[in-house]
């Protein structure tokens, strides 16, 4: 009982001062989010005649119109998938970065299910769709992570070179086996009806992936945080050489998560290509969303929860930049990155705002030492 | 009057975590004389000659070298005043020769170039004129502890130092080395050097010092002469209590009918085609602690990789634990048949810094029952199992949440033995279990050791510290080039310097005696 | 048909256009590799050379002067590995989560940036920008063979290649290097020696995004004469895989950048026939990089468990 009560006190005091982790994190991820802002409104003031109105339009351009709001939920799910396969790629502490490649060549997978009468089923058509993205996302991402768990070889290189020719064999497959004749660009035949996935909420075009967003989230913060595989990704990320004293095997670990993150991708992929449009074009279709999740992976920390709401935002700044650039054709909408960037390097700075904290802690030192 | 060479005033040092590592430190050290400071491991020692050095720069206080004031940047500016320093760990670059590491920040220039005769020939001099015996173009990575301790000290006096320090120089040395390098030490000061020289070793602290300086808890405790100290006063000024060394009577003999649980046989491995393990053949019984003593770099460290199954390169002969052979075993599995592990590198193999204590206490065994419900961790039994293991170990933290880099390093090495004792092994390897830690926590961690063993657990101890092996061992081998040297089977009746001759090679027992290892 | 494109493979034009295509990339790699030299893995050298071309090209549109540009090219390179040493070293960042970010939104930047000034988000062709060109050798030029392969090429294949001897000189033969390898190789110790650690990391920071960024320029003002979209497309990669491989050895850095280049000739030799895929032939030096990389990988782990250790 006496020292529930001292850990209580304690945990009162801790609360209060900057010596809190999670109080502290906060703070820095607004203040970061500030001084982004900041820095977007001074470009503004270079680029832009009236960089007021400019910054209000990307900040509150969204809320406008109906049409936006359900723009922005609908597309900011694929890359909310992006964004959680890279997440737990990185919170396990590999650097794979397959991703992006993987998006391209699922969406293969897609079309080719999509466009081919394999179901009548449109409840069926859909489900197979993913189910052939996810199998084939899995195996791939698995790739450059068993070559780095069993040779040490760098994955970082060789999931980017595989990115590289992933992006080319989709090319070349829907080239020469998908391609219709009436178009002039490299693209697949329109998927079937029956592969449409169904409106949650008509009026906003908000479809039901957005639910299985939620319950994977759901599944993958509880897989973070409560299972034995999320103890063990939390270990390997933060001592490999711990993990593997422990009698963790850093090989079935990486093959696991990148098991993992390919299934997410090939979510992810799905999820974009029947929701946003009715073929596939190896080019354009699915290009950077890959790249965008390890991004988010880093706004939100790697938390499931954190990530999904990262993408949120960035989807949201980015309907505001493309609002803005209805009015103002001075202000392309790659002024998100330049944000999200800025954000990234701050909130991943240990120092950044170290001070503040570093004297209570010296402080609280000297107290006691003194006692 | 004897000129003073170094002062310092209010010397104090505060981490930036907190930590207070020095405070109000006042000391005087004179020219060509040897002072020692002592104190336990964790007392502020390190840190004080990190700021002497400048490696730390002090909170607040003042340094004053040959009647000035300084404020090193960094060591380059102490190295330039005279001040050199043999540290603990050796700052060597293994594939560098000799001579580079020797030259290295120093070197001499033809032009735009180094001048690699010239430095060659510098080198050779030096060693010469000590009577290092070194042969200044090998690589360091050939050398022998001893020897890489030799070019250390050949660095300072290539930079023409006037003051050395030497942090725990004998740590790594064999009782014979230690004699040469004192002599070496006296031949130093003799040439008007002047000697810090910082250990825990009392027997020798008094052996070579002139003046002693005691350090207790990061407060100066004075400095005293030599000869007008006992060993007596000196211990109590040091932990401010007796010592309790004697081991043995914590000890109780059961009999645990001889059954084994670690047999070593025949084991063999190579590297680049020379062998670091030459057959070994051992076998620890439940219920006794066998020693293994030697210095750092005979193949200790590659046996117990082997034992554990951390080994990357493949090895010959059988290990088997707890009777079962662990062929092709990972660590899971050789961990399930009972083994616990407690490594050398606390901080890089045994915890994970950034994560809570709590992670940490139950990564061996984080699949058992009693804290996983059916599909997930159960969160609440973790947090009372670790802290029921804080409060066993003693673990000083203000909650199981705190990470482990909050921790000082006695704590960390509680946390690591308070995890490895909770899977209940029945067999147990401790490597270096007490290296660098205070002693209050070292006797605790004899203590833990001593009651598994009592309790039937069969303990293989790897230790380069010599009285650790002797205090707690029932057995003891000795391993030198990858071989069992020497073998005795009443760690009782051994003292440190017949292991040393063991220790050094000068001594082989026949292949008889050696088998008692394996089969007593 | 097949057996004439094949018969490139053996001609001077395919030597030449490996020297070409391997500027690029023996300048990604030496950048990678200096960085290394005292513990650094700069993964940023794809970003860096994206900024640098673009900036190259605009300096030189600005000023109307090539040379001026190439300037402001390695300033914008040097000043991004600046960055990243502002933000690992003195920030606390984990530096390669911070130079993954550089290279993904590197485009992002790079195509805003392009905007504002020409008003399109492709390339830089509607820009009038002077440019740098080729050098002939006076007598070796006309020396048969050797002139056509040493004579005649970009300027900054040249200073390329010259960079590489005085990088090679500097890290193995002064005392600069020397610290530099002893940071590397054991910051401690290199610190106890009194070598100030951080400010060579930084230093070689500096010379890695140096060489990155005249990889860069080279490409947009010397090579491929405007900068486009996507131009880099990997050839930073590939110097950071050749360092990979190489492991620490000079020799093999450069035999490994050279590597890369021949199969990008290949490459584009074999684009131009239909005989082969398209897609596929133009994935053939990714391939390369994939498939080199992982066998050396593969031949170091079975050596380690052979017992054939390299001591460090």
């Amino acid at each position: 009982m006496t020292d529930k009560n001292t850990n209580s006190k304690y945990s009162k005091k801790y609360k209060l001062s900057l010596t809190n982790s999670k109080l502290f994190d906060a703070i820095k991820m607004i203040i970061a989010i500030l001084i982004a802002l900041a820095i977007t409104f001074v470009i503004l003031c270079l680029v832009s005649d009236d960089p007021i109105n400019a910054l209000n339009t990307i900040l509150f351009g969204p809320l406008t119109k109906r049409r936006y709001i359900g723009s922005v939920i609908e597309s900011f799910i694929p890359y909310a998938f992006a964004g959680l396969a890279a997440g737990v790629l990185f919170k396990s502490g590999g650097f794979n970065l397959g991703a992006e490649g993987i998006f391209i060549i699922a969406g293969v997978v897609v079309a080719a299910i999509a466009s081919a009468p394999v179901t009548t089923s449109s409840i069926l058509h859909p489900i197979l769709c993913y189910l052939g993205a996810m199998a084939l996302g899995a195996v791939l991402m698995i790739i450059p992570s068993f070559l780095k768990a069993k040779f040490n070889t760098n994955e970082m290189v060789v999931s980017l070179m595989l990115n590289s020719i992933y992006a080319a064999i989709a090319s070349h497959i829907v080239r020469t086996y998908m391609m219709t004749a009436k178009s002039n660009s490299v693209a697949s035949k329109d998927y079937l009806a029956t592969a449409k996935i169904p409106y949650l909420y008509e009026p906003y075009r908000i479809s039901i992936c957005l639910i299985l967003l939620i319950v994977v989230t759901v599944i993958l913060h509880l897989v973070m945080f409560k299972s034995r595989l999320g103890y063990q990704i939390r270990l390997s990320g933060s001592n490999p050489k711990f993990a593997e004293y422990s009698g963790i095997s850093a090989f079935k670990l990486a093959i696991s998560t990148a098991a993992i993150a390919g299934v997410l991708c090939g979510m992810g992929a799905t999820t974009h290509l029947l929701t946003q449009s009715s073929f596939y074009t190896p080019s354009q279709s699915l290009v950077g969303i890959g790249f965008s999740g390890m991004l988010l992976a880093m706004l939100g920390k790697n938390n499931p929860i954190g990530i999904v709401i990262a993408a949120f935002l960035i989807k949201y700044l980015e309907q505001g930049t493309a609002v803005l650039y209805f009015v103002d054709k001075s202000v392309p909408a790659e002024i998100v990155a330049i944000v999200e960037g800025i954000i990234i390097m701050l909130i991943s700075s240990q120092h950044f705002l170290r001070r503040l904290r570093e004297q209570q802690l010296l402080k609280e030192g000297l107290e006691e030492h003194a006692e | 009057m004897k000129e003073t060479i170094l002062k310092l005033d209010n010397v104090t040092k505060v981490y930036p975590n907190g930590t207070v590592a020095n405070r109000d430190i006042n000391m005087e050290f004179e020219k060509g004389e040897i002072h020692s400071i002592v104190g336990e491991n964790g007392a502020g020692k390190s840190t004080l000659m990190k700021m002497i050095f400048g490696i730390e720069k002090p909170s607040s206080g003042v340094i004053t070298y040959k009647g000035k004031e300084v404020h090193f940047e960094s060591s380059m500016d102490a190295i330039k005043d005279g001040i050199g320093m043999v540290h603990q760990h050796f700052m060597l670059i293994p594939s560098f020769s000799i001579v580079d590491n020797i030259i290295l920040g120093d070197e001499p220039k033809k032009g735009l170039f180094v001048d690699t005769k010239e430095a060659a020939k510098r080198c050779q001099e030096l060693s010469d004129k000590y009577d290092f015996e070194l042969d200044v173009n090998a690589k360091v990575s050939t050398l022998s502890v001893a020897k890489r301790q030799k070019v250390e000290i050949l660095k300072t006096l290539y930079r023409n130092a006037e003051l050395i320090i030497l942090d725990e120089p004998t740590s790594v040395l064999t009782p014979q080395e230690t004699e040469k390098l004192f002599d070496q030490l006296r031949f130093f000061k003799q040439q008007g050097h002047t000697i810090l020289f910082i250990s825990h070793k009392l027997e020798e602290v008094k052996q070579i010092s002139d003046r002693i300086s005691v350090i207790r808890n990061g407060v100066s405790k004075g400095t005293y002469l030599n000869d007008e100290l006992t060993m007596e006063q000196l211990t109590n000024l040091i932990i401010g209590r007796d010592l309790d060394n004697d081991m043995d009577a914590y000890k109780t003999h059961e009999d645990f009918h001889n059954e084994k649980a670690l047999v070593v046989e025949h084991l063999k491995m190579e590297h680049n085609g020379k062998g670091v393990l030459n057959d070994i053949s051992f076998a620890v019984k439940n219920g006794e602690i066998l020693g293994v003593a030697g210095v750092e770099g005979n193949g200790q460290i590659d046996l117990v990789k082997c034992i554990v199954g951390l080994q990357k390169t493949q090895y010959e002969g059988t290990i088997k634990i707890c009777g079962t052979d662990t062929d092709k075993m990972n660590i899971r599995q050789r961990r399930d048949l009972g083994m616990a592990y407690i490594p050398e590198d606390r901080m890089g193999d045994g915890t994970a810094g950034d994560l809570p204590i709590s992670d940490n206490l139950i990564s061996t065994y984080y699949t058992r029952e009693d804290i996983n419900g059916k599909l997930f961790m159960d969160n609440k039994k973790i947090a009372q199992v670790s802290d029921d293991l804080i409060k066993t170990f003693a673990v000083k933290t203000k909650s199981a949440e705190a990470s482990v880099n909050s921790l000082s390093g006695g704590n960390i090495q509680k946390v690591v033995v308070a995890r490895e004792y909770n899977t209940n092994p029945k067999f147990m390897i401790a490597e270096q279990p007490t290296h660098g830690i205070d002693i209050g926590s070292a006797e605790f961690v004899h203590h833990k050791l001593i009651e598994l063993r009592n309790a039937g657990a069969g303990i293989l101890l790897v230790s380069a510290d010599l009285n650790e092996v002797i205090d707690l061992a029932d057995r003891i081998i000795v391993m030198f080039d990858g071989q069992i040297s020497g073998y005795f089977p009443d760690g009782n009746d051994v003292d440190e310097s017949s292991l040393g001759m063991y220790m050094l090679g000068a001594k082989h027992q026949s292949a008889e005696e050696i088998g008692g290892a394996l089969n007593d | 048909m097949l057996s004439s494109l094949f018969s490139t493979l053996f001609t001077m034009k395919f030597v030449q256009t490996v020297i070409r295509l391997a500027t690029p990339i023996v300048f990604a790699a030496i950048g990678t590799f200096v960085a290394a030299s005292t513990g650094i893995g700069n993964i940023a050298i794809e970003s860096i050379m994206t900024f640098s071309a673009l900036a190259g090209v605009l300096g030189s549109y600005l000023t109307g002067n090539a040379w001026v540009g190439v300037c402001i090219g390695f300033i914008v390179g040097i000043c991004t590995a600046l960055l990243i040493a502002f933000f690992s070293m003195k920030m606390g960042a984990n530096a390669f989560l911070i130079m993954i970010a550089l290279n993904t939104f590197a485009d992002s930047v790079a195509i805003f940036t392009l905007y504002q000034i020409t008003g399109d988000k492709g390339t830089t062709a509607s820009l009038a920008t002077p440019i740098l060109g080729t050098l002939d050798i006076p007598i070796i030029k006309d020396i048969p063979i050797l002139g056509e392969i040493l004579s005649g090429h970009y300027i900054l294949t040249y200073i390329c290649w010259i960079l590489v001897i005085l990088l090679f000189i500097l890290i193995y033969k002064t005392p600069l290097g020397m610290h530099m390898r002893a940071c590397g190789l054991n910051p401690d110790s290199a610190r106890t020696a009194g070598i100030n650690v951080e400010k060579l990391q930084v230093f070689s920071l500096i010379l890695s995004g140096f060489f990155a960024s005249l990889g860069g320029v080279y490409l947009s003002l010397n090579y491929l004469k405007i900068f486009s979209k996507a131009m880099v497309s990997g050839q930073g990669w590939m110097g950071i895989a050749a360092n990979g491989i190489a492991n620490g050895n000079y020799g093999v850095l450069l035999l490994s950048a050279l590597i890369f280049a021949i199969f990008r000739a290949v490459s584009i030799i074999f684009s131009s026939s239909t005989a082969f895929p398209v897609d596929l032939v133009g994935a053939v030096p990714y391939f390369s990089v994939f498939f080199l990389l992982t066998l050396v990988s593969i031949i170091n782990y079975y050596r380690t468990k052979r017992g054939k250790v390299e001591e460090e």
